[in-house]
């Protein structure tokens, strides 16, 4: 009876905890196992390789070139995030009229799918049936227009753009609960002391959202090294152009069920899980590391 | 400040307001209009309204598109799924809520734990998984993932909200002789309802909007939910762009209105999901 009372509470959490051990705890040390060996997919022909399959991960250049691009894609986004996202914030904060539309609509790609924003814009950016080269044209800016996602300088800058409409209304949602919480009392008395509007912003009021810039930059960090429904859907799973798109997403999944869309002749299942488990590992450090340095930023303002 | 000042900018604030507002109505609106126009009209009209509204887009789209299929598959994974884990995090957070009991707080740790796993990592895993168990071609290959998936974020969010309720409420019940489920189906899943809502909310967009785990589970229509659905229509019939769009609208319009009506919840449980997450 005492043993009851004492752990009563497990069985409330055992019905999770069994959902949660089949479906993510046992994939993951699944992974990690077979990682370690060389196996297509299906058949039984499975050897151990050890490290092999990272070794050779970490010495080709497509991996390379995959990271490469998350890296360019993430540093796009977040300073997008942190200047237009906080920009807009920062207008809404003020309460001007109209704020509840704005905000309603400012939110509203958030909960659209990036499948549907992939789609989307593939027709928007479509050199035949778009309307971005026509309006350009129209607005005597025709030397711009082109076609934007098989143009190898281009294709990457328009997924980018692609992505951050779409997650343009978190660094809103973000910055502007930071900024409620930034006390009205704080900014007066600021612009009595004869600081303008810019340097009571600058100097009193973002380091108080150092919270807000945190959770952001950790939250932007893990959708953008994790991309991959946008550049699926206007890429394909090549990364085309010539692999000018590709990232960590696209490879993996193309690594392990084949290029073509019928046939599976060159996938490479453990390779690609080896990747995932090389790309979740240096994730979790950056990540840890990233934490780490902005929680010492926030500790020191 | 001078009162012309204040005005000036005021309107340079909506002025930035309103242009992103713009940026943001646009693709959407345009969805909407390419859903109704045929083939030739998009080339012939790339930016104007519809030459002729083709309402037919949506009923062929409802058979060629498969959104006949896949829109109720859709419906069932998303509801499912939710109240599964809803329900499943609620059940885990009260579990989990009085840390000064053996295992709680390791436990606790464990499911936060889950939100750092990729999907992208453990997919093969769960396709080797789920071949293995049988259930390719069944709605379960989506539900039972997506159950768990949406643990780590309920556990996370429900379970300070557990903690703070008064424990006296259910030590009273206790001593009227109520059984430890029934207090926490008549008293402690009431009182959690705003937690509930939240994340009931933020763990439905993601099901719904989900493509990864149904692109490499699902293969046919019969199993599959709409984001993959329209990928895989359109793989065959790339020039239907009036089909497409239709599907799309379709795929996104429930959750948008949603969204309209419940926008005040949607707002908390979308900042509580950013922040925490």
């Amino acid at each position: 009876m005492a043993w009851r009372r004492r752990y009563d509470h497990v069985w409330f959490v055992l019905p999770g905890l069994l959902f949660f051990a089949v479906f993510i705890v046992y994939p993951t040390v699944s992974a990690f196992g077979l990682s370690l060996f060389d196996w297509k997919g299906i058949g039984r022909d499975v050897h151990f390789v050890g490290l092999a399959n990272f070794a050779e991960a970490l010495s080709s250049w497509p991996f390379y070139r995959a990271a490469l691009n998350n890296l360019i894609f993430f540093v796009a986004i977040l300073i997008f995030q942190h200047t237009v996202g906080l920009l807009l914030a920062v207008q809404l904060n003020a309460r001007p009229r109209f704020m509840e539309f704005y905000r309603t609509v400012l939110f509203m790609p958030v909960i659209i799918s990036l499948v549907a924003t992939g789609f989307i814009w593939t027709l928007m950016l479509s050199p035949n049936i778009g309307f971005i080269n026509p309006v350009l044209r129209d607005l005597g800016l025709g030397f711009l227009a082109r076609a934007w996602l098989s143009d190898t300088t281009w294709a990457l800058p328009a997924v980018i753009v692609v992505q951050a409409w779409n997650l343009l209304g978190w660094s809103i949602i973000i910055y502007l609960s930071g900024l409620q919480n930034v006390p009205q009392e704080l900014r007066q008395a600021a612009e009595l002391d004869g600081a303008t509007a810019w340097q009571g912003f600058w100097h009193v009021v973002f380091p108080l959202l150092s919270p807000s810039f945190t959770a952001l930059t950790v939250l932007t960090f893990i959708q953008i090294f994790r991309v991959f429904d946008v550049v699926y859907v206007l890429a394909g799973p090549l990364g085309a152009p010539a692999g000018r798109t590709d990232v960590l997403g696209t490879l993996v999944y193309r690594t392990a069920f084949g290029a073509g869309a019928m046939t599976s002749a060159d996938a490479r299942m453990s390779y690609a899980i080896a990747m995932s488990v090389l790309i979740f590992i240096l994730m979790a450090a950056i990540c840890a590391g990233l934490v780490h340095t902005l929680r010492k930023r926030e500790a020191a303002v | 400040m001078t009162r012309r000042a204040v005005r000036a900018s005021d309107v340079a604030r909506h002025g930035l307001l309103a242009g992103a507002c713009v940026v943001v109505l646009v693709p959407i609106v345009y969805m909407v209009i390419a859903s109704f126009k045929s083939v030739p009209d998009f080339f012939t009209n790339p930016y104007g309204l519809p030459s002729r509204w083709v309402w037919e887009n949506y009923t062929r789209a409802w058979n060629e598109a498969k959104i006949g299929i896949t829109l109720p598959n859709s419906i069932i994974v998303t509801a499912v799924s939710v109240l599964g884990s809803t329900f499943l995090s609620a059940m885990a957070a009260y579990g989990l809520s009085r840390r000064e009991r053996p295992l709680a707080m390791a436990l606790y740790l464990l499911f936060i734990g889950g939100m750092l796993v990729p999907v992208q990592m453990i997919v093969l895993p769960l396709f080797i998984l789920l071949r293995t168990l049988g259930l390719f071609g069944t709605l379960f290959a989506l539900i039972l993932p997506y159950i768990a998936l949406g643990l780590p974020l309920g556990v996370l969010i429900l379970t300070p909200i557990a903690a703070t309720l008064p424990r006296d409420l259910s030590d009273a019940a206790r001593i009227d002789g109520a059984r430890e489920w029934r207090i926490f189906l008549h008293i402690i899943l009431p009182l959690m309802r705003p937690g509930l809502a939240a994340v009931a909310i933020l763990n439905g967009v993601w099901m719904w909007n989900e493509f990864f785990i149904p692109l490499v589970v699902a293969f046919k229509p019969q199993s599959q939910t709409m984001p993959v659905g329209i990928v895989a229509f359109i793989g065959t019939y790339s020039t239907e762009w009036g089909l497409v769009f239709a599907s799309v609208v379709v795929a996104t319009a429930p959750l948008i209105l949603a969204y309209l009506l419940m926008t005040r919840q949607f707002v908390a449980g979308l900042t509580a999901g950013a922040v925490r997450g």
